[in-house]
This record gives C-alpha cells, sequence and structure tokens, in this order.
C-alpha cells in the first residue's frame, strides 16, 4: 500500500498516470459527454487527440521542470533506468520496443491509405429569405405556420400523419428516429426527428423550406449531391406540408423554434 | 369495480361466448361415441343436381414441372373446376343448413374423413367433416405438397407432405362453411371443406346424385354449393321415416 | 343462461367505452399508421408497403415459437415489438416505449382477434442444435432436397424456384419466397436455432409450411431438420456483411478476368452495396426485388473489372412470372399511378462522376442536366452494355462512336453475374472517366428486375461509394520504418552510453575526492 503511495507521489509516475488519464479522457470522455444532454455523439478524430496530447505533455513537462527538486527527482526513474546494472532488461526492452513502436509508427505513415473522396457538407445550411413554390412566392423570414391558427389542430394532426405515413416513413421511420426500412440505403442517413439537435432548433418555415425543395433545393455547401430528400412540392400542396409539419412536432413531442427566440438570441 | 369487469370478461369468454372460435379443444357434451356418419334409420333427403346450358372448358393444367403429377393424366391436365356428366353435377356439396331441432348435439364418427392429392389435384374437391372429426390428408404423388387450410373462424393449418403415402390428421373445433385449401406448391390446388356440428351433408359424385340420411321429419332448407357456380338453396319437408327429392339446378350463367 | 343474458347486455364494449384499454393510447400512436386503427393491417402505410402491415383481426403470425396454425405466445409477441423483424419495415420498440407501454400494447394487439379467448398457447418443445460440421451440411443438403425446398427456395436457396411466382400470403399479396443467402433479412433471426424454430412452426400466413409432421411422421429425423436449418445458414455470411465505403480494386499482374465465371475472381474481396427503393422521383418504387448487390473489382493497370452480382428470381422477361406481375401491379399501383403491364427486362446501372479527381460527384440519382453522371447500363434482354451519359433517373443519351466498354453476363439458378471491362484510359475525358491507380473515384449502382414491374426508374438504388484502384506498395513504405528504427535505437544507445559514463566519471571523481 505504501509502495503504491510513494509511487503515486513521485513527479515521474505521476506525470505518467497524467498522460494515460488525459488520453483516456480525450480518446473515450468527451464522446460521453453529448449523450448527458440528449446529443448525438461521434467518437474524437486521432489528429485532434493528438494535439490534445501534445499540449498535456508540455503542460505536465512545465510543471515538473518549474520546481528545481522536483526536476530531480522527476529525472532520477529515467536516469536510472539508463545506468542501473539491475535495471539492466527494463533498459533492453526500451532501447527495443522505442524503436519498433516509431518503426510502426512511420510504416503507416508512409503506406498507402484508401480514402474515399471527401465530401464537404454543412449540417444547418442558411434558408433563403423567400422562395417558389409552385409558382407562389414565400416570404421564409418571419413566416409562421399558416395551419397552428386556422382550422382543427386534430384534423391536421390526422392529415400529417397520413402524409408522413405515406410518404416519410420509408427513411424517417416511424420511430422518426431517421432509422425507416430504407435509410441503410442513403448517405447522409436521413435525419432523426427524435434528436434535440434537429426540429427542435428549427423554426417551422426553415422545416417548411427543406421539406418543400429537397436535397436539390440545398444550397451550394449543402451538397445537393447526395442528399436523398425528394423535393415535395413535386408531391404535396403547402398545406399538407404545414400539415406533416405539425405531425413531426406533435409526435416527437419537441416545440419549434419561434421567431422571437431565433432573433432575441440573435447568436445564430 | 375492474373486479366486476374482469367477471364479466371472463364470463362473455367461457361461459357465453357461443363464437369463441374453436380455440377450445374440448369437445362438445354428447359428441363421444363412433358410428356412421348419418344416424341410422329416419327420414333422407334424395336428389340430383342439374347443369342446364353449355358447360365451361376446365382450364388446363401445365404440370410439366411435375412429371410424376403429369403422367396421371392422359391426354394433358385439366382443373376440374365444372364436372358434367349428361347434365350432370359432380362435386357439389350439399348439407342441410337450418331446420334443426335446437341443442340437439350428434355423435362424432370415428372414422376419418379422407382427403387426398392425386396427380397434384384434390379428391374431393367440395366435402364437409363434422366438428372434432379428424380429417385425414394424404399425398399419393412423389413430390412436394403443401397442404394449408386458411379458415375464418377455425385455427388453419400448413403442413408439408414431401412423400408419397405421408397422411396427416387434422381436426376443426368450430362450425364453418367452405374453409379453403389450398397447395402453395401447385398454385392450381385449391379444394373445399364444410365444417359441420351434424352430419347431414353429401357431396355429389360424377351422376350428380347425392343422399342426407337420419333427418327427423320436418322442413328443412338445404343448401347446395359449388366451387364455380355458387350457391342453391332450397326448402325441403321430409317425412317420418320416409324420402323426401330435392333436385337442384345450377346454370352456365354463376349466381 | 340468465346469467349469460345479463352480462351478454352489458358486454364488456360498454366498458371499453367508459375506461379506455391499457395500450391504446401507444398503439394509436405508435403502431396504427401502419396497423390501423382496428387492427386489420389497413393503416395509412398499407398500400406503400408489400408485403402489407400484419392484420391482427386473424390472430395470424408468422414468428411464434408454437405448432402451425397455433396462436404466438406472449413472449413472441414481446420478441417481435422489442426486436423488431428485419428484413421489413416494423422496427424493434424497445427504445421508444416503456416496458410497460409494450406490455399494454401485446394486450391490445391480442384484443383485436377472437382466437386470444382461449386458453394461452404453449411453445412447441425443442432441443439444442447438434454441432455443425461440413459433414452435417452436406447432410442438410441433401435433407433440403429431399424436402424439395427447391421448389420455392431454388437450386441454390436465391428464392428462384418453379413454383416461386405464384406464392401468395393469406391476404392474397405477392410474396418471395426468401433469399436464404440473406440471412440478416430472416423475418424471424438468423441463427441456426431460429431458422429450426420456423421449420418446425411454419411461418404462418405465409406459404411456408411447417415440417414438425415429417418428423413425426418419421420421414426424416429430429435431427435431420436440424441440418437442413445448418444448411441454410451456411448460405449466408456469418455476420452481416458490413457496408464499407471504398471499393478496393485488387491489383493483379496476370490480367484482368475473362468473364464473371473466371475463378481469379476468388482474389478480389467481395463488397456488399445495399440498394433500396427509389423513393424520391416520379413513379417511386416502394418495393424493390433486389435488395442488395455484390462487387468486386481488379485493375492490372491498364484495364478495370467490375463484377457484379445479385440475386434476382427471374431472369426478366419470363413468362412464368407474369401472373406475379400482375398481382404486383395491383398491389402497388396506388402510389404514383400504373405499372407497366409486360415485364420489361433486369436492369443494372453503375454510374461514376465524369470527371476524375473531381471532390463533387453528381446527383447521386442518375445524374442532373447541371452536372451529367456517367453511367454503364447492362439489360438483360438483349444482353447488352452501354455506356452513356444520365442527366437523371431514365434520362440517358449513349456515347457515340466506338465503345470502350466490354461486358459478360451469366444468369445462375437464381443469380445475375455480370463482369465489366473498360481501359483505365478514358478515350473522352469530357464525359467518362480515367481510373487512375491510387485514387478513388465516385460510383453508385441501379437495379431493376423486370419480372417486379421494375424498369429504369422504378428500380432499386444506392447512395455514392468510391472505387479505389490499388497500387503497388512502393519500396519506401518497407525501406522508410527501417532506417527509422535504426535511427532511433543508434539514438537511444548513445543516450545510455553516454549517461553510463557520465555515472561513472562521476562515481571516480567521488571516490577520488
Amino acid at each position: 500500500m505504501s509502495r503504491v503511495g510513494a509511487w503515486v507521489r513521485h513527479p515521474f509516475w505521476q506525470a505518467v498516470l497524467l498522460l494515460i488519464l488525459a488520453y483516456l479522457l480525450f480518446k473515450f470522455g468527451i464522446a460521453l459527454l453529448p449523450p448527458l444532454l440528449g446529443m448525438h455523439s461521434a467518437p474524437v478524430p486521432t489528429s485532434v487527440v493528438v494535439q490534445y496530447m501534445l499540449i498535456a505533455l508540455v503542460g505536465v513537462l512545465i510543471h515538473v521542470s518549474s520546481d528545481e527538486t522536483r526536476w530531480r527527482r522527476f529525472k532520477e526513474p529515467i536516469h536510472d533506468t539508463m545506468v542501473d546494472a539491475d535495471k539492466r532488461w527494463v533498459r533492453l526492452a526500451v532501447l527495443i520496443l522505442v524503436p519498433l513502436l516509431i518503426g510502426w509508427v512511420t510504416y503507416d505513415q508512409t503506406r498507402p491509405k484508401v480514402e474515399a473522396p471527401i465530401t464537404l457538407r454543412s449540417i444547418h445550411p442558411a434558408p433563403p429569405s423567400q422562395i417558389t413554390f409552385r409558382g407562389k412566392t414565400i416570404q421564409l423570414t418571419g413566416l409562421e405556420n399558416p395551419l397552428r391558427h386556422r382550422g382543427s389542430l386534430t384534423e391536421h394532426i390526422e392529415t400529417g400523419k397520413r402524409i408522413y405515413y405515406q410518404n416519410c416513413l420509408a427513411c424517417h421511420g416511424d420511430r422518426l428516429d431517421g432509422q425507416g426500412h430504407f435509410a441503410h440505403g442513403f448517405s447522409p442517413t436521413p435525419l432523426s426527428f427524435a434528436d434535440q439537435g434537429t426540429i427542435a432548433q428549427l423554426t417551422e418555415s426553415f422545416v417548411f423550406w427543406r421539406v418543400a425543395k429537397g436535397g436539390p433545393g440545398l444550397p451550394r455547401e449543402g451538397a445537393p449531391w447526395s442528399s436523398a430528400m425528394p423535393v415535395w412540392e413535386d408531391y404535396l400542396t403547402e398545406d399538407e406540408i404545414w400539415a406533416v409539419i405539425i405531425y413531426l412536432y406533435e409526435q416527437s413531442g419537441w416545440k419549434p423554434r419561434t421567431w422571437e427566440e431565433s432573433t432575441g438570441g440573435g447568436e445564430h | 369495480m375492474r373486479v366486476a369487469f374482469g367477471i364479466v370478461l371472463a364470463l362473455t369468454a367461457f361461459g357465453c361466448g357461443g363464437d369463441n372460435g374453436g380455440a377450445s379443444d374440448q369437445p362438445a357434451a354428447g359428441q363421444e361415441g363412433g358410428g356412421a356418419i348419418a344416424p341410422a334409420g329416419g327420414g333422407t333427403i334424395t336428389g340430383t343436381v342439374s347443369f342446364t346450358g353449355t358447360p365451361p372448358a376446365n382450364p388446363t393444367i401445365d404440370m410439366s414441372e411435375e412429371p410424376a403429377c403429369a403422367q396421371k393424366h392422359a391426354g394433358g391436365a385439366r382443373d376440374p373446376q365444372v364436372v358434367v356428366n349428361d347434365g350432370k353435377l359432380a362435386n357439389v356439396f350439399v348439407f342441410v343448413k337450418s331446420g334443426l331441432p335446437a341443442g340437439q348435439t350428434y355423435p362424432v364418427p370415428s372414422s376419418a374423413a379422407m382427403l387426398d392429392q392425386d396427380g397434384c389435384l384434390y379428391e374431393p374437391r367440395n366435402f364437409g367433416v363434422m366438428v372434432g372429426q379428424q380429417l385425414e390428408i394424404k399425398n399419393s404423388d412423389p413430390v412436394l405438397h403443401n397442404i394449408k387450410a386458411v379458415p375464418t373462424k377455425n385455427r388453419g393449418f400448413n403442413i408439408s407432405q414431401p412423400t408419397e403415402g405421408m397422411t396427416t390428421r387434422r381436426t376443426f373445433n368450430t362450425e364453418e362453411i367452405g374453409v379453403p385449401l389450398e397447395c402453395n406448391v401447385h398454385g392450381w390446388m385449391k379444394a373445399s371443406v364444410t365444417v359441420l356440428n351434424h352430419p347431414f351433408f353429401a357431396s355429389t359424385g360424377n351422376d350428380g346424385t347425392f343422399t342426407i340420411r337420419g333427418l327427423p321429419a320436418g322442413t328443412y332448407e338445404i343448401e347446395a354449393r359449388h366451387e364455380k357456380l355458387g350457391t342453391r338453396t332450397q326448402s325441403v319437408t321430409v317425412p317420418q321415416d320416409g324420402t323426401a327429392t330435392a333436385d337442384i339446378t345450377f346454370g352456365a350463367a354463376a349466381s | 343462461m340468465l346469467v349469460c343474458l345479463l352480462f351478454a347486455i352489458r358486454s364488456p364494449q360498454s366498458a371499453i367505452l367508459t375506461q379506455e384499454p391499457r395500450g391504446k393510447a401507444a398503439y394509436d400512436k405508435w403502431c396504427a399508421g401502419c396497423h390501423g386503427d382496428t387492427g386489420a393491417g389497413d393503416g395509412y402505410a398499407q398500400a406503400f408497403m408489400l408485403p402489407r402491415p400484419r392484420d391482427f383481426t386473424k390472430g395470424v403470425y408468422q414468428i411464434r415459437t408454437t405448432a402451425s396454425g397455433e396462436l404466438p405466445t406472449d413472449a413472441d409477441l414481446r420478441r417481435v415489438i422489442d426486436e423488431g423483424m428485419p428484413g421489413t419495415a416494423m422496427p424493434g420498440w424497445r427504445e421508444r416505449l416503456t416496458d410497460a407501454q409494450r406490455e399494454d400494447v401485446i394486450a391490445y394487439i391480442k384484443s383485436f382477434s377472437q382466437f386470444f379467448t382461449g386458453p394461452a398457447p404453449t411453445a412447441i418443445e425443442v432441443g439444442t442444435a447438434p454441432r455443425a460440421s461440413d459433414e452435417a451440411i452436406a447432410e442438410g443438403r441433401q435433407v433440403y432436397e429431399k424436402l424439395e425446398c427447391f421448389k420455392c427456395h431454388g437450386q441454390d436457396g436465391r428464392g428462384d424456384g418453379t413454383s416461386a411466382p405464384t406464392l401468395t400470403d393469406d391476404w392474397d399479396q405477392p410474396i418471395f419466397a426468401a433469399d436464404l443467402h440473406g440471412s440478416w433479412r430472416f423475418n424471424g433471426g438468423s441463427s441456426v436455432e431460429e431458422i429450426y424454430r420456423r421449420l418446425r412452426t411454419g411461418l404462418d400466413g405465409t406459404p411456408m409450411p411447417s415440417f414438425s409432421d415429417v418428423i413425426d411422421s418419421k420421414i426424416i429425423t429430429d435431427e435431420q431438420l436440424w441440418r437442413v436449418a445448418q444448411y441454410v445458414r451456411s448460405l449466408s455470411p456469418e455476420e452481416p456483411p458490413p457496408v464499407r465505403e471504398v471499393i478496393r480494386a485488387h491489383l493483379t499482374e496476370e490480367g484482368v478476368p475473362s468473364g464473371p465465371a473466371d475463378t481469379t475472381w476468388a482474389r478480389a474481396e467481395a463488397y456488399y452495396i445495399p440498394v433500396v427503393g427509389q423513393i424520391i422521383v416520379k413513379p417511386r418504387w416502394f418495393s424493390p426485388a433486389v435488395e442488395g448487390v455484390w462487387v468486386q473489382a481488379m485493375h492490372d493497370g491498364s484495364r478495370l473489372a467490375l463484377r457484379l452480382t445479385w440475386t434476382d428470381r427471374s431472369r426478366s422477361p419470363d413468362p412464368a412470372w407474369d401472373e406475379w406481375l400482375g398481382r404486383v401491379r395491383q398491389a402497388m399501383t396506388d402510389v404514383d399511378g400504373p405499372l407497366p403491364s409486360s415485364q420489361g427486362p433486369d436492369l443494372l446501372g453503375v454510374q461514376f462522376s465524369p470527371r476524375s479527381g473531381e471532390a463533387e460527384p453528381p446527383f447521386f440519382l442518375g445524374g442532373s442536366t447541371r452536372r451529367p453522371a456517367h453511367l454503364w447500363r447492362w439489360s438483360s434482354a438483349p444482353d447488352a452494355v452501354t455506356s452513356g451519359t444520365g442527366t437523371g433517373l431514365g434520362q440517358f443519351t449513349a456515347d457515340a462512336g466506338a465503345s470502350q466498354l466490354t461486358h459478360a453476363a451469366q444468369f445462375v439458378n437464381g443469380e445475375w453475374q455480370v463482369q465489366f471491362t473498360r481501359a483505365l484510359v478514358s478515350a473522352d475525358t469530357a464525359r467518362a472517366p480515367s481510373f487512375v491507380a491510387g485514387r478513388a473515384l465516385p460510383i453508385a449502382f441501379f437495379v431493376a428486375d423486370g419480372s417486379n414491374g421494375e424498369d429504369s426508374v422504378r428500380g432499386a438504388v444506392s447512395a455514392w461509394y468510391a472505387v479505389y484502384l490499388d497500387v503497388a506498395t512502393p519500396t519506401r513504405v518497407y525501406v522508410a520504418p527501417g532506417l527509422t528504427m535504426l535511427l532511433t535505437a543508434g539514438l537511444g544507445l548513445m543516450l545510455v552510453r553516454q549517461a553510463q559514463r557520465r555515472e561513472r566519471n562521476s562515481e571516480r571523481s567521488n571516490s577520488e575526492g
């Protein structure tokens, strides 16, 4: 026990431990955070991990060298490994393992890599201020869902449900999670409405634009060549699109972002 | 309150549900004991089913994929949907539809009703069994048949019979008119079985005649069913221990 | 009897009116869109799916542990609701509905059928799978033949048997005999145990019968039925094929293969590309026959060969499938208008970005007028391939002049095998891409089965993938690591020597001092 305690108090092993912890945090810990907020998560890219690790290493070195005694104690195990007769085997192992590691890294860097052509895509492309829907100009800025002030909400939900199940289900799925039975065939994969990061962050007018104009209606930075979202103005009327939007919010339980929030928040 | 609903549900399900679809395997009281298909004695209904006009041509069947069946049909296989001999119609199922004394039960025959698959056709094509009576299904062809029953009131079945001579027995638990039987390997193979809780039914043979025996005196409605030509109903009065004649006519135009 | 009458008047319906049954709320919200408000399988999505959503009123269920014709157990229903049914539109609901909600939905679904009022059904007893081996699988193949499974599932198990075009389900809708090479899409699961259970219980509502009576009649043994399950399982890969973005074209020194049957194809890795219904432009297609394409690629530095294989139950047009087309036509016409009234050929489209080295490929669905795609278009009748320009799905202009593209195709027991061969260097770089070793080029696929009413728009599509032509590994890949290793080792030794010398010196000076 005291032996372990001595190790932990030793600056060299402290530094090693710190670096290991930092690596685990960067590699796995960060990816665990978004789900806590109900958001989707992705693994941290290796290049980013390497960068963070370099920063951590510099930080650790600055810390150990800031104090003369600490610096000396830090160097002790390194020095001992290099000179002590009873550390001969450790010395030998280090002298073999480090070159091997470096050799492998070099091999990994120089071997031909197979990479798919990179395609750029912005997740939330900026909407235009107005669109032409079947020849009619619709002002998107400040636009609200007209069905919310007209007719019966129950009926709109039912209409939206019918439209959703007949047209949207195969990709976006009956769980609204973007995992319909055809979703696996498309790239990018269909959007999940269950996610906090999609319709929950959008105004209904933005959703209307995305539905009406589909993949081909995306601006250049939105990569129109790969989204499978159809141009729904070819299939659905204006009211039908508004109804399916009402259904989406009703079924998912999210509230659409309002124009007050958008302009008040200001940062978007 | 919830307990009360539970009792209501339980009682309706087991006590009062007259139509719980044969989910029960228990035979009704008084059904034990064997015997012939119809009780001895009593009155008889007999008759001839005729066909007027020119019978429609029966469709040919392409059995080239099943040579073992094809060779059982000299001169090419046809689906014998409408079989007429000298104006007499075969494969008509005739049964007493109403008029029987209420609450009366009839013994279930100990012998099984037979259904054969021969030359990739069913024989008989249109027949009856009693509720709880064994139906023996036999494969007389050296090819795979599956026999599938698609009832609505009874539970169905779908059994594979891959070899010649294989027999399988099944029963039906509740009355149902015209349960379709089919083979999916040979899409043309169709038959129909009617499940009744009395023994007063018969199918016409090649001479178009049928006989229903053992009926108490009374007035009955009988129904004749043909797979393509529809149904005919007729009222018949049976005298005490006597015979009533009921001739039935189908026409070229299906009804 | 009087009591009965009284209760009959106060039927449970009145209770339902005042107190909504448990499970109804969740069912109405999440299930009714497909299965219908009354459970009759007639929800909004009905006409957009084939097979149709399950009709609960008949009490007929495919995936059970009970004998043919019997009701499923609650656990059977629970499993399907929890896990979903692979290969169908039915997802698993474990993450969307709570445990209690799913329990209640089961109770509610059962209330749609008169049959569930009887005693609870029991699962049939099954043993455990005997050990699998090559001999076991060979025996399974023999039993597969003895039981004549091939009548529907075909000689090679691709669902192309002679009875396959005539199959319908209990609702008179056309239904495909399963392609036994895609176990990850088996509705009831892909394990040997699950396959064995399907053989014992049958798939009620479909033409698939139960084989329990065949064991009872001593025509085969129980173990032999296990062998069939093991044989069927052996037809599919052990794991569902991963979907990988880059198809690597294997570099060969000996020239590209001469045709799809060439045994040298075994050297090139096969990539599985899923394809799904084209539901983007009119007329959309919700019932594709083909679910995936296997792609292999090889090049020899001067020519590129692609080999594509996929399950297709018919060599279209095939008169045996006229009946099938009629049924599909009737089932799917409501969506975006009538299907073709006669069978077209089978089609395969391989699509490229017209110029190599561009980051942006054209619109994945056959290109667009603004940015056309380069296309290789194969048809089964006549058996021919054309290269040309696509400006949208079904919008195709064949290249003028001599084509650089050659092909060979064969249809083997329900599988198309097509090889395309082309020189790496394009003769017309404005329209057709040159293939460059060491570089990836966007590639996408389109497949149509003519017997299923499919054509150049109604078919199955893939997203963009990439084909990468392997390069011979440069010498530096082996030299550089060697050098760095030597350098590091030398440096390490030097440091150690220095430190040791210093140590000795200081020891000496200490002892002297």
